[in-house]
């Protein structure tokens, strides 16, 4: 009796969370303590539909950019994340990270409880209430022996509420707030501060632009905002009417950015600001600069080409080259900053490609300093060295961790783990068991984003609000709820805040921006749109800006490098892990990174003379070694890296972090110096140069294609540009046929993907593991090609006549539903078959397993289940209800996610009408960031598929073999050399 | 039928068991029957037995074979109508196959029919009259006859060369 | 045929019979062991089902590996049974006559181990016999169309036929025993197998027509079967496996192993049981006048599979072919073409084919060959498709081999009995080629 009561309760509670989109009454009062059993229901609440998704608007905190998450519910488990086309920033598509957000909520090495090990040797659990009894008492203890501001809280780059509440507290406390980030730009902001006088970053209108020069800014990956920039970048290099814009990346390694570029200009690690420096003048000279170079012509005319040239490495017709595109292209834009590029000149170089942009004319065309982006309010570098004196020196009593993982990023010169051992008390509300909450003392595990409330803004034009989508997995506490409730036991504090719960607090400072937007009604309406559409979005005039004369004396210099070594040494940041915050989720330990497609492990890439030179072959281990460290890692041979330069991924080499992440891989952060760009004190990330040994141990590197090129199968077609312009015919082929072609009524399913866009972030394949339920196998499985991925990105190098001498061709493959599909006669079951609507129909229960599908599959799309494999609890929670879980045994590949076909023909069944065209989104289609992939009916001649499916450079991959595929490809587009 | 009376003789040579044969059936015996361990030619001339109906079970049974093939295919494949790689439901090419294998399939086992009943092989030991070394090197020729032939048999036997005769009351 | 002068039909049946004699030590030290590795066989297919097909080294792309290459291998082996039995009778070749029951005994039994690796190689074997078209209430049925059930039916019906034709020709023989033994339950059981056989005209009239109509049946099917084994392949658009010239190409590749095979028992066989002058040399020499033809036949099917794939310009077969010769696979490659095409060519010289010993090695190295090639079909093939993206490399784990292994031992294990249950030559034929007795023969 008393038990149901106690279960009706605990529905109604977690009808108060998540009914929220549904109200403010109910909201109002959802501060009862969370709970973890949601369903089954013995009754479902009202509002909750069993089998009807509930679909609720948040924001993402996997990296800064923040993107606006649509986040599907069923019956009160989140199981998949969606862009939130609503929000400016990624308007609706998203990336691999953010799609594995899930698998954070889910993790299976969560920090269950509170730990603390106050009075235990080791970390042991407790309830809440104890735990903050512990806190409190330490911080009155604290304030007791008269210390104040011995207390630092240590956060990423919190902006909206709960930074101010932080900000709040500690000014209560008498501590201080510390937000740090590991790609934190300074450099960035610096160089606006001189060249323009904002210390700012501004945000960028790739998209605006027809010519971009990027100087290593790696915008697929991890700069300021992936996903928007891809998206831009792919309006800009797309195919409008017959052109396409241009791309040149500068930077000493081709990146997966560089991969898409047109032009990979390796160039000297270092000099980029030299080169800058050269177009610019080359630009100046030619007298195509509009402003004639302003006050710049004596600096830039130290800066000719010939010198230039021999700097920089970088032939001269080349720089003359890029010079005259850059100013006759316009608008042009040339950005950089990125993490891997950024030395002990880092300032410099953006101040010299601001001076390039300023005299081709761009300031204010194409970057905008009317809306800035919110990490540049992250504290620098140096407030994080000043802490880490301070701890050393005992000067810091309490330390809070917030969602930064220090001993993990910063370079171990800095001593921080050592500098965190002199801390007496170490508190963490860290989620996961990283190598800094290991080391705390008491363990507040906060909710993660899809648990809690909250809000952020990346930047000054976006107020994003974060809504818990289910009740807490575990016995976690948002870390705004905490503080609050801590400062209502801590004497001193008693009414300094006025809410008992964040919720409140969240509330009442979005009182204040309702209050700035005009015309919003009354609160409560403005508060749940700001709730449905995922936050408050306001246009902000763009500003702007001029050159300011200091920069004409500014001296530019090369990068420094320490270390004896040969080699310069680039750690790049990870699209995957960013900056090793990804390594606990097994989708993105398994999304094959594009330019290796290597799975979870690290590698160094080497470039084919160099490992020659070393007597290394591909899968040898190097041991790279400078003044720093010493790390063993296998060899990647790739072109695509200039001979005198090693490079590895940051992210893995975690010592801690969950079964996923530990112990696999290494961490190039341990190399590194503690080094700083000179004029930001930003952190130099290229700073060092190593010296590499070959090491006597070799295995095989675990990666999902083993060929770089298409041996002459014409796989990722390409078109040159004057092709494309002179208008070339569709190839359609009508091969007489044996059999007549098959007819469809109403839906024939297909898709169109345009390899000019597609970039090979993988977002697509993260998407289709969470929409349909894909197994992630392992290391030892994919080593064995097991990998249970219904899409591939194929990734080719082909000869070219650029100045790279290769070019990267990225092609996203999977279940071609064909027309006269290869997979279907062959089964002796009909387990395969093809459905009226031309999907290739895969009926896993009448499957027993003979495989001939698969050897007659022509595109060899179809995966097998080896062994039943298993979801660790919770990681099984996300499994998406409308999708069958296989079994060993039987065949799977892609369905054209056959769930959401249904879901949509049902709703316009109810509606009498016919599914419409861009009514719904397949998983893979609906996450892409460069728009590549569309889904849609071909039967009706005016969907936006049909059109592509007739596109000049539409072909469909082996169409010899006659399979009639249902899927396009658009070709890719190389230009020429002009 | 008391009356009548089986007479066997057994033989080493086969000349001599044949001329045996012609001899008695000359002296009018009818139903005559030779044994011996292997197929031959001779005795079947000799004997001029009617041509084995075996082939007609054989015939009948590859015709019906086919027919369960066209059957099989085409019913079934109307019965569950899939559609697969754009080939019509009934397409004849792939079903030529089955319908060959059942042919021969069926063709056989009418064959092993049609050899049991003909030959009469539905006992489990040989009936009497019959001699184990006729599974070895001897020929055997069995006479059934009225009681009172049995004499010129036996001496037509004897006057042959048979080294054994046999009686047995039928 | 000096020799065979000496042979009466008494000392036929004496000799053929003895053979029957109680097993001996050397019996039970071979037939022991083959009990214990069909037991292992049988635990690693069990260990497989539980676990999952993944314990196999399977892997994409090539889904296909040591199963189904036994499976070929076995159903070749299968096929000189017939050949030997039902085309030689109809080609009236007298060599066949000693061997014929053997190479029947061999070819049931092989047939009896292929049958299993279809099973074996399932994802999810305990669903089989969704593969026969039987009534269901749901009125599911299977896909006519699929290659793979036309294996079905001519597997099936192949060991059907076999069989039969196995038991039939027994029949007569059968009755020889029944005469001969005396313990009791031995005379029951060869009794009733013998259905009461005569040897009257009567039951030899129908029984010499109705033996034509199996041979000449036997004839198509056996042709049939391992063409439509082939087409598994050939059905497929898997360069290396898309070619038409697949069914003779592997009806050829089957004779050509199945003599090996033949060879490889009869010859200890021969030797054990004293059968010189039943399986002769001049046996043996026609036998090998056939490997020699099959021989050439491979030989020429390696060869033209490579002109082909260079000769259709397409980037994908001549790939395959290419990667075939000096690929990951290419010693696998080399030692299928040395083994069925190089090694045999002594048997040009009739020394050599007079040559017992030879002819055992060579036979060796025939099997050894032939499955490779199959392997290499299968394996080489898959692991090279279109697409480069998906290309891979398969090694076989030791649950395959295990299995693999299990299988040889099934075979022996039934070939053993065999030779202790049923005439392993047959009595009744060996008599036909006899000078028959005559009085005038002896007196003149």
């Amino acid at each position: 009796m008393s038990k149901d009561k106690k279960g009706g309760l605990k529905r109604r509670d977690f009808l108060k969370i998540i009914g929220v989109a549904s109200g403010t009454a109910a909201v109002a009062s959802s501060c009862s303590p969370p709970v973890e059993q949601i369903i089954p229901y013995v009754i479902p609440p009202e509002g909750i539909i069993p089998g009807v998704p509930n679909y609720y608007a948040s924001t993402c905190r996997e990296c800064p950019a923040g993107c606006g998450i649509i986040v599907k519910n069923r019956e009160g488990r989140a199981i998949k994340i969606e862009g939130n086309p609503e929000s400016p920033i990624n308007s609706g598509s998203s990336c691999a990270m953010g799609q594995a957000a899930l698998q954070g909520l889910y993790n299976p090495d969560r920090v269950r409880s509170p730990l603390s090990n106050i009075n235990a040797e080791k970390l042991q659990p407790l309830g809440w209430a104890e735990a903050e009894k512990a806190l409190t008492e330490k911080i009155e203890e604290l304030r007791g022996s008269g210390k104040t501001g011995n207390i630092v809280f240590l956060s990423n780059n919190i902006t909206g509420s709960l930074g101010n509440l932080v900000d709040q507290w500690m000014g209560a406390l008498g501590g201080k707030h510390i937000q740090y980030e590991t790609y934190a730009h300074e450099p960035l902001k610096e160089a606006n501060k001189i060249s323009f006088g904002i210390e700012k970053i501004p945000t960028y209108h790739i998209e605006k632009t027809d010519y971009l020069l990027s100087f290593g800014a790696d915008f697929v990956e991890t700069w300021l905002s992936p996903v928007e920039y891809t998206k831009q970048f792919s309006q800009m290099h797309g195919v409008k009417d017959k052109s396409v814009g241009r791309f040149v990346h500068v930077e000493p390694r081709a990146s997966l950015t560089a991969s898409n570029a047109d032009e990979w200009i390796s160039v000297k690690p270092g000099t980029e600001a030299i080169l800058a420096l050269g177009i610019a003048n080359e630009i100046v000279k030619s007298g195509n600069s509009p402003n004639g170079g302003g006050g710049l012509r004596g600096l830039l005319s130290q800066y000719p080409t010939d010198k230039v040239s021999e700097m920089t490495d970088v032939p001269q017709e080349v720089i003359s080259q890029i010079a005259k595109e850059f100013s006759s292209r316009k608008p042009s834009l040339a950005i950089g900053g990125g993490v891997s590029v950024t030395g002990t000149n880092a300032t410099e170089t953006l101040v010299a490609i601001n001076i390039l942009n300023y005299v081709a004319g761009n300031i204010g065309e194409t970057v905008d300093f009317g809306d800035t982006l919110s990490i540049s309010t992250a504290d620098s570098f140096q407030d994080i060295t000043s802490l880490v004196s301070s701890m050393e020196n005992g000067d810091i009593d309490i330390l809070f961790v917030y969602d930064v993982n220090p001993v993990f990023t910063l370079p171990k010169q800095l001593n921080f783990k050592e500098a965190l051992g002199k801390v007496p008390f170490v508190v963490s509300f860290s989620s996961f068991m990283d190598e800094t909450t290991e080391l705390a003392n008491l363990i507040l595990p906060n909710n993660t984003t899809i648990e809690s409330w909250g809000d952020y803004s990346p930047r000054e034009s976006v107020h994003a609000l974060i809504q818990p989508v289910m009740s807490p997995v575990f016995n976690t506490k948002s870390t705004g709820d905490v503080i609050l409730s801590v400062s209502g036991q801590v004497q001193e504090l008693n009414g300094k805040f006025t809410q008992t719960t964040f919720y409140d607090y969240l509330q009442d400072s979005w009182k204040q921006i309702w209050a700035g937007a005009s015309g919003a009604g009354d609160f409560d309406t403005f508060w749940k749109q700001s709730l449905e559409k995922g936050g408050y979005y306001k246009d902000l005039p763009s500003k702007t800006v001029s050159v300011s004369p200091a920069v004409a004396s500014l001296k530019f210099s090369e990068a420094e490098f320490t270390g004896e070594g040969e080699f310069y040494f680039i750690a790049y940041p990870s699209y995957k892990y960013y900056d090793g915050k990804g390594a606990n989720k097994p989708w993105l330990q398994e999304l094959p990174e594009a330019i290796t497609t290597g799975v979870w492990s690290s590698w160094v890439e080497v470039h084919p003379d160099t490992a020659k030179k070393l007597g290394v072959e591909f899968g040898d281990f190097l041991s790279l070694e400078s003044p720093q460290g010493v790390i063993e890692t296998q060899v990647y041979v790739y072109q695509g890296i200039r001979p005198d330069t090693l490079s590895v991924m940051i992210g893995q080499g975690h010592t801690s972090y969950g079964r996923y992440a530990k112990d696999r891989g290494v961490n190039p952060i341990d190399m590194l110096p503690l080094a700083t760009d000179a004029k930001s004190g930003g952190f130099a990330w290229l700073s060092t140069k190593v010296s590499a040994a070959k090491i006597n141990k070799s295995e095989q590197f675990v990666q999902t294609q083993y060929t770089t090129t298409q041996h002459d199968r014409d796989i990722a077609q390409a078109i040159s540009l004057t092709e494309l312009e002179k208008g070339v015919h569709h190839e359609e082929h009508h091969e007489p046929d044996f059999y007549p072609p098959r007819e469809y009524d109403r839906y024939r399913w297909g898709m169109a993907i345009d390899l000019q866009k597609c970039v090979g972030c993988g977002s697509c394949v993260t998407a289709c593991y969470a929409e349909n339920n894909i197994a992630f196998v392992g290391k030892e499985m994919v080593a064995k090609r097991r990998d249970m991925a219904w899409i591939r990105i194929e990734r080719y190098f082909e000869e070219s006549n650029n100045n790279a001498g290769f070019q990267t061709r990225f092609l996203p493959m999977m279940c071609q539903q064909c027309g006269n599909a290869p997979c279907e006669p062959v089964c002796p079951v009909f387990a395969t078959y093809h459905n009226p609507e031309g999907l290739n129909g895969m009926v896993y229960n009448r499957c027993v397993g003979t495989r001939y599908c698969a050897n007659n599959c022509t595109y060899k799309v179809r995966k097998f289940n080896w062994f039943t494999y298993k979801w660790p609890e919770p990681l099984d929670w996300q499994l998406n209800p409308d999708v069958t879980v296989r079994s060993k045994g039987v065949m799977e590949k892609c369905t054209f996610c056959v769930q959401r076909i249904n879901h949509a023909k049902d709703l316009a069944k109810d509606e009498g009408r016919d599914v419409s065209d861009g009514e719904f989104k397949v998983a893979c289609e609906q996450a892409c960031p460069a728009e590549a992939i569309v889904f849609g009916n071909l039967e009706d001649k005016e969907s936006e598929v049909s059109k592509q499916s007739h596109d000049d450079r539409g072909y469909n991959v082996l169409a010899a073999i006659n399979t009639q595929p249902g899927i396009t490809y658009l070709k890719k587009v190389t230009q020429d050399k002009a | 039928m008391s009356d009548k009376q089986g007479v066997l003789g057994v033989f080493t040579y086969l000349d001599e068991t044949l001329n045996a044969v012609k001899k008695l059936r000359d002296a009018g015996f009818k139903n005559l029957r030779v044994f011996s361990p292997f197929p031959n030619h001779e005795i079947e001339e000799v004997m001029d037995e009617p041509e084995s109906i075996v082939r007609f079970f054989t015939l009948g049974g590859a015709m019906l074979g086919a027919a369960c093939g066209v059957g099989f295919t085409v019913l079934m494949s109307s019965d569950w109508p899939i559609s697969v790689s754009a080939k019509p439901i009934v397409s004849l090419p792939p079903f030529m196959v089955i319908i060959f294998e059942l042919t021969i399939l069926m063709g056989a086992l009418a064959t092993l029919l049609g050899l049991l009943i003909n030959s009469r092989l539905r006992r489990n030991v040989p009936t009497t009259m019959y001699d184990t070394r006729f599974s070895e090197d001897k020929f055997g020729v069995m006479i059934t006859c009225e009681k009172e032939n049995v004499k010129d048999a036996e001496e037509i036997l004897t006057s042959q060369g048979a080294e054994d005769i046999k009686f047995d009351g039928v | 045929m000096s020799e065979q002068n000496t042979l009466t039909y008494a000392r036929v049946n004496d000799d053929i019979i003895r053979m029957l004699d109680k097993p001996t030590f050397k019996w039970w030290a071979l037939f022991l062991p083959t009990l214990l590795f069909v037991g292992f066989g049988l635990f690693c297919f069990i260990y497989q089902v539980y676990t999952g097909l993944g314990v196999a080294g399977y892997r994409h792309p090539v889904f296909w590996g040591v199963y189904i290459t036994d499976f070929v291998f076995w159903v070749g082996i299968a096929h000189s049974g017939t050949l030997i039995s039902a085309i030689l009778f109809l080609f009236r070749a007298n060599f066949r006559m000693s061997i014929y029951r053997i190479a029947e005994g061999m070819t049931v039994f092989a047939v009896l181990t292929a049958g299993l690796f279809p099973i074996i190689h399932l994802g999810r074997p305990w669903n089989f016999y969704w593969l026969f078209p039987y009534p269901n209430q749901r009125e599911l049925w299977v896909n006519f169309k699929s290659p793979l059930l036309w294996d079905v039916f001519a597997v099936s019906t192949y060991l059907t036929v076999s069989s039969v034709f196995f038991f039939i020709g027994l029949i007569p023989d059968i009755a020889a025993v029944r005469d001969r033994v005396k313990e009791v339950p031995r005379k029951i059981l060869y009794s009733v197998l013998s259905l009461g056989w005569k040897g009257s005209n009567w039951e030899w009239l129908h029984y010499t027509r109705a033996y034509l109509f199996f041979a000449a049946f036997a004839t198509p099917l056996v042709l049939s079967v391992h063409s439509v084994v082939s087409w598994d392949f050939a059905m497929s658009n898997l360069p290396g496996w898309h070619t038409t010239i697949f069914a003779p190409y592997f009806v050829a590749g089957a004779i050509f192993s199945g003599l090996g095979m033949v060879i490889t028992l009869t010859v200890p066989i021969r030797k054990i049981f004293h059968l010189e002058d039943y399986i002769t040399l001049d046996n043996y020499d026609g036998m090998a006048k056939l490997i020699m033809l099959t021989s050439g036949i491979v030989g020429y099917a390696y060869g033209i599979e490579f002109f082909m794939a260079w000769y259709s310009g397409s980037p994908a077969e001549w790939g395959q072919f290419y990667y075939r010769a000096v690929g990951e696979y290419a010693l696998f490659y080399w030692i299928m073409v040395v083994c069925n095409v190089v090694i045999p060519l002594p048997l040009w010289f009739k020394s050599v084919r007079r040559n017992i010993k030879a002819l055992f090695i060579i036979s060796i190295f025939i099997n050894i060959g032939m499955w490779f090639e199959r392997f290499n079909i299968i394996v080489i093939s898959l692991s090279r498709g279109f697409d480069p993206a998906a290309w891979g490399i398969y090694t076989p784990s030791w649950v395959e081999i295990g299995i693999t292994v299990g299988s040889f031992a099934w075979f022996f294990m039934f070939f053993l009995i065999f030779l202790k249950t049923l005439p392993a030559v047959s009595i009744a034929e060996m008599k036909e080629i006899l000078p028959v007795p005559k009085k005038e023969a002896k007196t003149s």
